[in-house]
C-alpha cells in the first residue's frame, strides 16, 4: 500500500511537543500550543473556570429556550445523542430544567455493544422521544470499507452521517434548535473561532470532518447519490428556510463529563461498563460502537495519539487526575490494540488481516515511528518529554 | 453467633478520598483522615484503606495517610494497594496499620502471601480480589484496580490463597461496586462456602437492607462500605440500627 | 497532677505506634523503651505483642527482657500483657511444641479448638469483635482495671491460641466464642492482661487503658 503523507495531509508540525500540562501532543489536527508549551484545550479550561460568568451564560440559556419554546406540544429542541452521558444530560437538563420539549436523536452506530444499546434503551425509558436513524446497512458497509483504505478511518462516513442526521431531523419536524454538547474543536484543541460564541455555522461541518474528501469520489466507486443522501445535509435552503441554528450546552453550562457521567447514572439509567474500553482506562466513555477502538487506533498510528492520551487530557483539564497520574496511564494503555472485536470488524469491513496491517502501516509517519528490533516503536513519547 | 464487623472502606488517590463506580470515574469526596475519623466516631469497626493509584506508580502513598489516620482512631486499620514485598509490610505496619491487603502483587508472585505470613502471622495478610462475572457462577479476578483481567478463575484462587497463608479475604465485586444495587450474593456465598478465613463483602450497598441481605443469604463475616457513607446517605449509627433490628448479630456500641 | 507515666516495652514485636498513641489519649506519658532501666524505673510497664509466641519469648530473651519482666512483677508494680503479651504471662505455650513463658500466671497457652457452633467449624483465628462478661465466680468487675467496663461491651480481638490459667481466681473476663469460653481478660495482683486488644476496640479499649492507668 502507497505510504501516506501524514503531515501534509492533517498540516502536522515535524517537532513533537507535548502540551505542558496535559498528556497531548502538537500532532492532534489544528491544536495550538501558546509561547508556554500550553495547548489551546488547557487554556480554554482554564478560561473556562476563571473567566466566564456561568450565571450570565445560564441566562442567556433561559433566554435561548424562551425564544424557542413550543407550547403546542411539538418538539422545540433537536437533541443529538447516542445513548451515553453528554447527549443523556443535555437532554434531560433540557426537558426538566428548561422546560423544552426535546426530540432526541441518534445515528446507529455501525456495530452496535451490549452496553451501549442498554444505556440507549435506558436513556429512552427514563422518558425520551426519539428516533434512531439507520442508514442501509450495505452502503454504510461500502462506504467504511472505502473510508478505511482511502481515508485510513473506518468512522468518517458514520461521522457524516451523524454531523448531518439532526439536520435532516431538525427540517424535517419543523425544529430551528439544534443543541449539541460541547464544542468539540474548542473544547479539546482545534479551530477556536467560536469559543466566545454559543453556536456555530452550519458550513463549518464540512471543513472539519470530511478529511478533504468530497462526496464525488464515493460515487466514483459506485456508490450512488441516493445511498449517500442519508449521510449527507439536506439542501441548504431547507436548512435556512428551517431558521436552524446549532447550540453548544457547553456554553451555557460549564462542561464536565465525568459529572455528566454520574449525572445520568442518577436521572436516564446510564450504566457505566464494568470492564475498560480496549486502549484505555476509561469505562464510561464513547461506549456505543465496536467499530470505535479502530478510529482510536488508527488515530493512534497517524498523530501517536491514542485513546488513554485523550481521554487523560481531558480529566486532567478536568481536574479528575494529575498530569502525573495521565501520563502513568498512557505509558501503560496507550496504543492497546482492541482485540475483542477484530475478527467482526474485519468481516464487517470485508478486508483481511493482511489489508489492515497494509493500510496500517501506510498510515506510519516516519517523524513518529521508527522500528526497534523488529518492533515499531513511537519516536516521542509523553513520558519522556521534556 | 459471630458478630459481624461493620467496615468503613475508604479508596484513597494521593491525599484525597475518591469514590467511583465500577471502580472507574472517580470523583474527589475530600479528605481521607476527616472522613476516617467521623466513621470511627459513628461507630466503625474496623477501616480499610485502598491506594487505588499505587499499582499504575509502581509505589504506594500509604504511609502518610495511615500514619496521620491512626492518630485518633482506635479500631483495626487494613490498607492496601501496591504493596509489593514484605518491606512494604513493614513498613506499614509500622506506621499503624494492624493488617495489609494484596492484590496485584499477590497475583504476580503468589509466594507472596506466604512470605508476609511467615513473618507477621496470616492474621495479618488480607487477600484483596476484585471479581467480575463471567457467567452465572464464574467469576474472573482482576487486578490494578480492576483494570487488568487475571484468567483466574476466583474460587481457585482464594482456595490457593488461604492455602498460602492468607488470613482474610476483602472481597469487591466490580460489577456492583458504585451502583448501590446491593451485593453479588452469589460471589459471596460461593467464597465464605469455599473457605475457612474471614471474608469481607464489598461492593453494591445502596441501604441497609442490602447488607441485610448479603448477611443473610452470603454469611460474610464482615461488610465494607463506602459509598453509601462518603455521599452521606447513612451512618454507621443506622447501619448498625438496622442490622440489630433485622437481628443480625453486631456489636453493641455506642457512638462516641 | 502530673500524667501517669507508662514504659512499653519494645522488643521488636508488635504494633507500637497504636499502643503508644491509645495510652497518649487517655493522658499518659508514654515511653517505648528496650532500655531495662528505663522500663524498672516506670511506675507502669505494658508488655504488647503480636504473632508467635515461641519468637515473642525468644525475642524478649533475646534482649534480657524476660528477667526484666519479672523483676517488674516482683517488684509489685503494675503489668499489663497485651494479646501475645498477655499470653506470655503464663508458665507456658504448645504452640509449635512446649516453650516456657515468663510465668507470672500460672498456666498453659493452647491452641483453640475448631469447635462446633451450630453445626458449622469455627473460624480460626478467632477475629473480631467479641462480647466482655465476667469470668465464672466473679460478681463485678470494680476494682480491677475493668472497673470502667460493663459486662457485654465488646473488644476486639485477633488470636489462634488462648491462655487457661490455672486458677479460675486469676480470670476476670471471658468471652464466649462458639462453644469455647475464652479467657479474655486475666489478673493476678499487680500483673494483667488482656487477650484483645484495648489500643483497637474503640472507647471500650480505651476504658480498659484507663482502668489500668488508675491502679
Amino acid at each position: 500500500m502507497e505510504k501516506r503523507d501524514v503531515i501534509k495531509q492533517y498540516h502536522l508540525p515535524v517537532e513533537v511537543k507535548f502540551c505542558r500540562k496535559c498528556t497531548i501532543s502538537n500532532q492532534r489536527p489544528r491544536i495550538k500550543f501558546d509561547a508556554q508549551g500550553v495547548c489551546s484545550a488547557c487554556n480554554f479550561a482554564e478560561y473556562k473556570r476563571s473567566h466566564v460568568d456561568w450565571q450570565q451564560r445560564e441566562r442567556e440559556l433561559f433566554e435561548l429556550c424562551d425564544r424557542h419554546r413550543k407550547h403546542n406540544g411539538e418538539y422545540d429542541v433537536i437533541v443529538p445523542c447516542s445513548g451515553g452521558k453528554d447527549g443523556g444530560f443535555v437532554a434531560h437538563q433540557l426537558k426538566y430544567k428548561y422546560r423544552m420539549n426535546p426530540l432526541a436523536v441518534t445515528w446507529a452506530p455501525l456495530m452496535a455493544t451490549e452496553v451501549g444499546r442498554r444505556n440507549l434503551d435506558a436513556f429512552i425509558a427514563s422518558g425520551f422521544d426519539h428516533i434512531l436513524g439507520t442508514p442501509n446497512g450495505k452502503v454504510t458497509r461500502r462506504l467504511t470499507n472505502l473510508a478505511l483504505r482511502y481515508l485510513g478511518d473506518p468512522f468518517q462516513p458514520f461521522i457524516y452521517g451523524q454531523t448531518n442526521f439532526p439536520l435532516h431531523m431538525a427540517v424535517k419536524h419543523n425544529v430551528a434548535l439544534i443543541m449539541y454538547g460541547e464544542n468539540g474543536e474548542v473544547e479539546y484543541g482545534g479551530d477556536e473561532k467560536n469559543a466566545l460564541r454559543p453556536d456555530r455555522e452550519i458550513e463549518d461541518h464540512d471543513k472539519h470532518y470530511f478529511s478533504g474528501l468530497s462526496p464525488e469520489f464515493w460515487t466514483e466507486h459506485g456508490l450512488s447519490a441516493a445511498d449517500l443522501r442519508p449521510f449527507m445535509a439536506p439542501p441548504h435552503e431547507q436548512i435556512v428556510h428551517n431558521r436552524t441554528t446549532i447550540h453548544f450546552f457547553g456554553y451555557y453550562k460549564f462542561w464536565d463529563p465525568q459529572e455528566n457521567f454520574y449525572y445520568c447514572t442518577e436521572n436516564t439509567g446510564f450504566t457505566p461498563n464494568t470492564e475498560r474500553s480496549e486502549g484505555t482506562y476509561s469505562k464510561y466513555a464513547s461506549l456505543d460502537d465496536r467499530i470505535d477502538g479502530y478510529h482510536y487506533y488508527l488515530g493512534y498510528i497517524k498523530f501517536g495519539i491514542g485513546r488513554t492520551t485523550s481521554d487523560a487530557a481531558h480529566e486532567i483539564r478536568d481536574g479528575k487526575i494529575t498530569r502525573e497520574e495521565g501520563i502513568a496511564l498512557v505509558k501503560r494503555y496507550d496504543g492497546e490494540f482492541p482485540h475483542k472485536y477484530f475478527q467482526e470488524f474485519l468481516d464487517y469491513c470485508a478486508i483481511t488481516r493482511e489489508d489492515f496491517e497494509g493500510i496500517v502501516d501506510s498510515w506510519r509517519s516516519p517523524h513518529l515511528w521508527e522500528r526497534v528490533a523488529g518492533d515499531w516503536r513511537l519516536k516521542h513519547v509523553v513520558w519522556e518529554s521534556r | 453467633m459471630r458478630n459481624v464487623r461493620l467496615i468503613a472502606r475508604l479508596d484513597v488517590k494521593g491525599p484525597n478520598l475518591i469514590k467511583g463506580i465500577h471502580l472507574e470515574g472517580l470523583r474527589v469526596i475530600g479528605s481521607p483522615n476527616e472522613h476516617a475519623l467521623r466513621y470511627y466516631q459513628q461507630g466503625a469497626d474496623e477501616l480499610i484503606y485502598m491506594d487505588c493509584v499505587a499499582s499504575l506508580y509502581g509505589r504506594n502513598s500509604l504511609r502518610e495517610i495511615v500514619q496521620s489516620a491512626a492518630q485518633d482512631v482506635f479500631v483495626p486499620v487494613t490498607v492496601g494497594g501496591g504493596v509489593r514485598c514484605v518491606e512494604d509490610v513493614t513498613e506499614l505496619l509500622r506506621c499503624g496499620a494492624d493488617k495489609v491487603a494484596v492484590n496485584t502483587a499477590a497475583v504476580a508472585r503468589p509466594q507472596l502471601i506466604s512470605d508476609i505470613a511467615r513473618r507477621f502471622g496470616s492474621q495479618c495478610v488480607v487477600l484483596s480480589i476484585e471479581a467480575k462475572q463471567l457467567s452465572p457462577g464464574r467469576w474472573e479476578a482482576y487486578t490494578d484496580n480492576g483494570r487488568q483481567r487475571t484468567g483466574l478463575d476466583v474460587i481457585e484462587w482464594v482456595r490457593r490463597g488461604v492455602e498460602l497463608g492468607a488470613g482474610e479475604i476483602l472481597l469487591t465485586s466490580v460489577d456492583r461496586e458504585g451502583t448501590r444495587r446491593g451485593f453479588d450474593i452469589p460471589l459471596v456465598r460461593a467464597v465464605t462456602a469455599e473457605v475457612s478465613v474471614p471474608v469481607i463483602a464489598s461492593g453494591g450497598m445502596g441501604k441497609a437492607e442490602d447488607l441485610v441481605e448479603v448477611v443473610r443469604q452470603g454469611e460474610p463475616d464482615a461488610v465494607a462500605m463506602a459509598d453509601i457513607l462518603h455521599y452521606q446517605r447513612s451512618t454507621m449509627q443506622e447501619v448498625r440500627r438496622a442490622a440489630q433490628a433485622a437481628g443480625i448479630a453486631v456489636r453493641a456500641c455506642e457512638p462516641a | 497532677m502530673s500524667l501517669p507515666e507508662v514504659a512499653v516495652i519494645d522488643y521488636g514485636v508488635g504494633n507500637l505506634l497504636s499502643v503508644r498513641r491509645a495510652l497518649e489519649h487517655c493522658g499518659a506519658r508514654v515511653t517505648v523503651t528496650a532500655e531495662h532501666r528505663a522500663i524498672l524505673s516506670a511506675p507502669r510497664v505494658v508488655l504488647p505483642g503480636v504473632g508467635a509466641f515461641a519468637d515473642g519469648m525468644a525475642e524478649l530473651r533475646r534482649r534480657g527482657l524476660d528477667q526484666v519482666a519479672r523483676e517488674v512483677a516482683s517488684r509489685g508494680v503494675s503489668l499489663l500483657g497485651i494479646c501475645l503479651g498477655m499470653q506470655m504471662l503464663l508458665g507456658e505455650s504448645e504452640e509449635f511444641g512446649l516453650t516456657q513463658g515468663l510465668g507470672l500466671i500460672p498456666g498453659r497457652v493452647v491452641a483453640m479448638n475448631c469447635a462446633a457452633c451450630d453445626g458449622r467449624r469455627l473460624k480460626i483465628p478467632h477475629i473480631g469483635w467479641s462480647a466482655l462478661i465476667l469470668a465464672k465466680g466473679r460478681r463485678r468487675w470494680a476494682g480491677s482495671f475493668l472497673q470502667q467496663v460493663r459486662p457485654a461491651e465488646a473488644v476486639y480481638f485477633v488470636h489462634s491460641f488462648t491462655a487457661q490459667p490455672s486458677d479460675p481466681g486469676h480470670r476476670i473476663a471471658d468471652c464466649l466464642y462458639g462453644d469455647l469460653t475464652i479467657s479474655a481478660a486475666v489478673a493476678r495482683e499487680n500483673v494483667v492482661g488482656c487477650q484483645f486488644h484495648p489500643e483497637k476496640s474503640g472507647e471500650v479499649g480505651l476504658k480498659v487503658l484507663r482502668g489500668f492507668l488508675r491502679q
